[in-house]
């Protein structure tokens, strides 16, 4: 047969006559002469022409398909199932470590993370505590109110005495347009300004801040940072230069994950929250009214949007409330009326103020 | 090496690019790519992307003669799995810090500028692997030049831009490519980079149409915005989450649609131009693109790929080079039997970097 060829030396291209037999085939091309076993062949499709070439070698010949089908049949058709084979293993083997990504992502890390969370020596996650509650100064100010802040800074060290725990709760009323409250690792407690305003009484806000002490006592802030990391390493990583929808489909798996851990979390930190305001003597009835309230807001309500955040974190509210409710017991007043006068204007001072409430 | 016995004059050849993908066999490939992508967790994408690359590159007729696309999937893993390695010592080190205290914190800011710098480092790295893995008449390419300079130079650039409200940016986008066609050799031949031609073509015309057009877009549209505003009685606190939500997404849309629409006259220049300054043995490259066309291509890849997700990007390559490639004229004469195979085989793996930035074009 006749054929196109490179010597795979300069890029000229010559006209050659291929000589073929049962298991090699050879061409003259400038002095040299090649002479390639048939079963050593790489050939490239490339429409009526196939390119051929030999392994590790440059030189490439260009011939018809069809006279390459004919010369070729008693080699081609093993090496393309050979071919086959090969990538159908490579993909399995591809899809198993994909599976144990998801595995080692979905049930190893969230497993490992509350052992790894316990085992995290209370004065490293202090200090993790005290790098956030840095970072989140930067973005929610603290209120200017002394006397209100020292009224919960008091309350925080009061819970202490029913709590197990290594850390000191402290907490703080920060400026942030939501309605919400957060625990840091380490034992910082943070209530926004709107919560404040949202609260009714002392007994809400308390039961609000022993529920955000109770993660802390649980070690659910660290376990969540160990969840995060884990699965953030994992993902961006191995899946962080992908694009489309096979990326969407593991970050939905991701949250979805994350919402359940955060609501069993949830469950277990309204319980022992409860169980705090217990241990002081103090009345634990204000965590079902605060619940109902923010699950029944009227939609047209103007602070919905704010009721909705905390929702999102804190979710299934009217399922908390009834259960909060069937375990809350009456006791003292977590703050005094006129404590209760300085929480309530703990934020009033902030020249930096928001308008429009 | 053998002397050319050839008189220089009667091996000379012009010089005719064609690419003659058939675009409907992408379709299928980007069925097979997306499943296979879905299944493992996208660790198929090397493989993918190797056979998209392959099946363009053999589609790539250069006087009647296909390129070649010698590259592997296990060499572009390889390279992920060692920038996999490089970024979990990063996260590791951003996360350590994290217990060292709020200073220490601010001492990871110099890293995430340094990895600017990786960027560019990262686009080089993947132009030498495919120049490296890219072969025409058996003959291959290669990139010489270092790609740390080139990082640095990335980093320069865009602070120079920054500083100067983006003025900067074309020249940089040109000063960028010389390094990558200038540094690019066919066997043992450079290519070379002609700044002066270059700028012949004019791309801060367009750039102040996109420049000045975003500027007035932005406000006239916040202006349209608030007047519309100010004669309802929609009030934005009385609306639903919802709704709200919906309006915002909304208005970005049309803004980001402005932005690229803007950027399309723009984007087609600065093609037209580093096309202009690319020389090969006496070769010039002309890209016969107008705005228009372009435009069909860029705002049709777009709505392809939103509305398929994803899965399309096989095909929409495909075409894009097809397009591309089909108004390339090449203007001089080549004596090819004079070009030498060079001893440059190029990196053994590829891109981990550039993937793990997601920046890879083809």
């Amino acid at each position: 047969m006749r054929g196109r060829a490179n010597d795979g030396r300069t890029a000229a291209a010559h006209d050659v006559e291929v000589e073929v037999n049962d298991w090699s085939l050879a061409f003259r091309l400038g002095g040299d002469e090649h002479l390639w076993p048939l079963s050593q062949i790489e050939a490239e499709p490339l429409g009526d022409l196939v390119r051929l070439s030999r392994r590790g070698e440059n030189a490439r010949l260009t011939v018809s398909a069809q006279d390459w089908r004919a010369a070729a049949a008693s080699v081609s058709k093993p090496v393309e199932r050979r071919r086959r084979r090969r990538e159908r293993r490579m993909v399995a083997a591809l899809a198993a470590a994909a599976a144990a990504i998801l595995l080692f992502v979905f049930v190893g890390v969230p497993w490992a993370s509350g052992p790894l969370a316990r085992a995290t020596p209370p004065g490293l996650e202090s200090q993790l505590g005290e790098t956030y509650a840095a970072q989140l100064g930067l973005v929610f100010p603290t209120c200017a109110g002394a006397d209100g802040q020292a009224v919960l800074h008091a309350f925080g060290d009061s819970l202490e005495e029913g709590m197990d725990t290594p850390f000191n709760i402290v907490v703080e009323a920060v400026e942030a347009p939501m309605v919400n409250a957060f625990a840091l690792p380490g034992g910082h407690v943070l209530v926004t300004d709107d919560l404040i305003a949202e609260a009714e009484s002392p007994d809400e806000l308390a039961a609000v801040i022993a529920h955000e002490a109770a993660h802390v006592e649980q070690r659910h802030v660290m376990q969540a940072v160990w969840r995060t990391v884990g699965l953030g390493m994992m993902l961006d990583l191995v899946v962080g230069g992908g694009t489309g929808a096979g990326q969407q489909a593991v970050l939905l798996a991701g949250s979805a994950t994350e919402l359940r851990y955060s609501r069993e979390a949830e469950a277990e930190a309204d319980r022992r929250g409860q169980e705090i305001l217990h241990a002081s003597g103090l009345s634990s009835q204000g965590m079902a009214p605060f619940f109902r309230r923010l699950a029944g807001r009227d939609p047209e309500d103007d602070r919905t949007k704010g009721v909705m955040e905390f929702l999102s974190t804190h979710p299934d509210s009217l399922r908390r409330a009834a259960v909060s409710q069937a375990r809350a017991r009456p006791g003292e007043l977590a703050i005094s009326a006129e404590d209760w006068a300085q929480v309530k204007a703990v934020c009033d001072g902030d020249p930096r103020r928001r308008s429009g409430r | 090496m053998p002397e050319s016995m050839v008189a220089p004059d009667a091996a000379r050849e012009p010089l005719r690019l064609e690419q003659r993908a058939d675009l409907k066999s992408f379709l299928g490939l980007s069925l097979k790519n997306g499943l296979l992508n879905l299944v493992t967790l996208t660790l198929y994408r090397f493989w993918g992307k190797t056979e998209v690359r392959r099946r363009i590159w053999t589609s790539t007729y250069l006087n009647d003669e296909p390129f070649e696309y010698r590259g592997r999937g296990i060499e572009l893993f390889i390279g992920f799995l060692i920038a996999l390695g490089l970024g979990a010592v990063f996260l590791g080190l951003v996360f350590a810090v994290q217990f060292l205290g709020p200073v220490a914190a601010l001492l990871i800011l110099p890293a995430y500028i340094g990895l600017m710098a990786l960027i560019g480092f990262a686009m080089f790295a993947a132009f030498r692997y495919m120049a490296s893995r890219t072969a025409w008449r058996g003959v291959r390419f290669h990139l010489a030049g270092s790609g740390v300079k080139y990082g640095f130079r990335y980093l320069g650039y865009l602070w120079l831009s920054a500083l100067t409200l983006g003025w900067f940016w074309p020249a940089a986008q040109i000063r960028l490519a010389a390094p990558l066609w200038s540094g690019l050799h066919f066997g043992d031949r450079a290519f070379a980079f002609d700044m002066e031609d270059a700028k012949q073509e004019n791309v801060y015309g367009p750039f102040l149409l996109m420049w000045a057009g975003v500027i007035v877009f932005y406000f006239g549209f916040a202006g349209v915005a608030f007047a519309l505003f100010a004669a309802s009685d929609f009030d934005p606190e009385q609306a639903s989450p919802a709704a709200m939500m919906a309006f915002n997404y909304g208005l970005l849309l049309v803004f980001a649609l402005a932005v690229v629409l803007l950027s399309l006259p723009y984007r087609t220049a600065m093609m037209r131009c580093i096309a202009r300054g690319i020389r090969f043995d006496g070769v010039k490259v002309r890209l016969e693109v107008r705005t228009f066309a372009f435009a069909g291509l860029f705002l049709s890849n777009i709505v392809l790929l939103t509305i398929s997700l994803g899965f399309l990007m096989p095909f929409v390559q495909a075409r894009t080079a097809k397009f591309l490639f089909n108004r390339i004229k090449l203007v001089g004469e080549v004596d090819f039997a004079a070009i030498h195979q060079s001893p440059e085989t190029g990196p053994r793996q590829g891109e981990g970097l550039a993937d793990a930035f997601g920046l890879s074009i083809v």
